[in-house]
């Protein structure tokens, strides 16, 4: 198992708009935009964003087509990752959060009667973990590369297709306590601002666009906060 | 100037619409007129944001404008103006979900907009639902969830209003990322609303 912590995020404008629903730049008003500007210079200063990952790496003995069965006999119950894993010989499960901090800070804006403070806060804690998810897919393009492989791209217990109750077998495989992230009774982690996923290492794996993890949830027509415009 | 106002939270000019209230209301303006006239420039916000000129952001900041505009004109209105008068409004979001930034924002909007707001916050289990319809009569009630888990626990909800024989004195509203007609017939709600918005058109539809 490896934990990495001491990550710098490093955020974007665009990828915070794009969590606040955001996808014109020029046409938010500059009062907002000076705002966002204060509350990502803040977020640092105050040192919001306690990044941290976990992970470990498990050797696949066997894919069904919707389900996977590691080596250590785990079986874990999903279409989605059967169809993304074909090819691979190992399975990375990670864990990732940009810890507490934030999101309690957002808490107390919104008690204290600064929603705007609080809802682009929100949108700045969503763009961290994004940022902290291609962390993790960048290492796991390392650990493949050591062994020769190519990294898959991740999928999530709960989009569609990989039930949000795996959550439970996937965090028995990763040190998740760790960096300090459990499981609330409905599989939702604690703190709200972390994401678990699989990658797939082997010689031939799936690896998707951008746009297609769109594509294929089940609110690429309504969703307010997509990846990539439709 | 009538509609300057009006003009100014629609173009989210804070520190004007500001200057202008308290102006009209040092001219010995009625306070009740000046709110009308605020809650008018909601309304334009409410359209651009519908149309897509206006983000979630830009709501809100113009939901904070009236918000301050509200509290200075407070102290000069009678108190039955006072007292709020939309209505009241029950929201939570439902059992096993704790996704609380969507709700919130609904809160807040009602809020601004005159209802008078109980707050459960999340994980909310349906017996506090009920309890609380008990203890305030209030004829509107909002569920929250973004989690598909939560289509069962708004149906529960739901149902356990019902059983508490109280489903023919309130109108129940859904929302959530996720929440679309369906889901709205599947858990045996009045209405769904993709947005704050519609939260609080549904809401004013209903008293
Ligand atoms: C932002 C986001 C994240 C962020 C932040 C999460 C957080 N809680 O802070 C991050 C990236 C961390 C994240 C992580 C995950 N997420 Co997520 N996430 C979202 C997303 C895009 C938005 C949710 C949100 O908070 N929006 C903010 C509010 C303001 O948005 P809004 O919808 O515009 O709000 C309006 C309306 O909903 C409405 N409204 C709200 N309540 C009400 C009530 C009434 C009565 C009315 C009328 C209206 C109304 O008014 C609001 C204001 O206008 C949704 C998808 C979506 N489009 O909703 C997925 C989603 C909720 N996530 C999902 C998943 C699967 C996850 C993960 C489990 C993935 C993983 N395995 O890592 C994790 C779980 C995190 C955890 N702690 O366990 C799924 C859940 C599906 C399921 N099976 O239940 C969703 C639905 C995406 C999807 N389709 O796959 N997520």
């Amino acid at each position: 198992m490896t934990i990495v912590s001491g990550i710098h995020i490093s955020l974007d404008k665009r990828q915070v708009l794009r969590r606040e629903g955001i996808r014109q730049q020029s046409s938010v008003k500059p009062e907002i935009m000076a705002l966002i500007d204060e509350l990502l210079a803040s977020t640092y200063d105050k040192h919001l964003l306690e990044p941290a990952i976990a992970y470990d790496v498990y050797a696949i003995s066997e894919v069904g087509h919707d389900s996977v069965q590691l080596d250590n006999s785990t079986e874990i119950r999903s279409a989605s990752l059967s169809s993304l894993i074909s090819g691979g010989r190992e399975l990375t499960v990670a864990v990732c959060t940009i810890g507490p901090k934030l999101e309690k800070q957002v808490t107390d804006y919104l008690g204290g009667r600064e929603p705007l403070r609080g809802l682009l806060l929100d949108g700045i804690g969503s763009a961290a973990v994004d940022s902290l998810v291609q962390e993790t897919c960048r290492l796991m393009q390392n650990e493949a590369s050591l062994r020769g492989y190519q990294s898959s791209s991740p999928i999530s217990p709960g989009i569609p297709g990989f039930p949000i109750t795996e959550q439970w077998p996937l965090f028995q495989l990763v040190p998740s306590e760790e960096i300090g992230v459990r499981l609330a009774p409905s599989g939702i982690m604690v703190p709200r601002k972390s994401a678990s996923m699989v990658i797939a290492l082997g010689e031939q794996v799936t690896v998707r666009k951008q746009g297609e993890a769109c594509a294929r949830c089940n609110l690429s027509k309504t969703c307010h906060y997509r990846l990539v415009a439709k | 100037m009538s509609g300057e106002l009006t003009k100014a939270i629609a173009d989210l000019e804070e520190n004007e619409a500001l200057r202008l209230a308290r102006e009209k209301l040092d001219s010995g303006e009625d306070p009740k007129s000046i709110l009308e006239e605020s809650r008018n420039g909601m309304e334009i916000i409410g359209n651009r944001f519908s149309d897509g000129t206006y983000f979630l952001p830009e709501l809100i900041y113009s939901a904070e404008i009236l918000k301050e505009i509200t509290e200075i004109i407070k102290p000069a209105l009678k108190e039955d103006a006072q007292a709020k008068t939309s209505g009241k409004c029950i929201i939570g979001t439902v059992a096993g979900d704790i996704h609380d930034i969507g709700k919130d924002i609904v809160v807040f909007m009602l809020d601004v907009n005159g209802f008078e707001v109980f707050d459960l916050g999340v994980d909310v289990p349906p017996q506090k639902f009920v309890d609380k319809i008990k203890e305030t009569d209030a004829p509107i009630v909002g569920l929250s969830g973004f989690l598909t888990l939560a289509f069962d626990s708004m149906k529960e909800t739901v149902e356990a209003i019902k059983a508490a024989g109280l489903r023919d004195k309130v109108k129940i509203m859904i929302g959530g990322g996720q929440i679309d007609e369906d889901i709205r017939k599947y858990a045996g709600a009045d209405a769904y609303g993709q947005d704050a918005m519609k939260a609080v058109s549904l809401a004013k539809g209903w008293i």
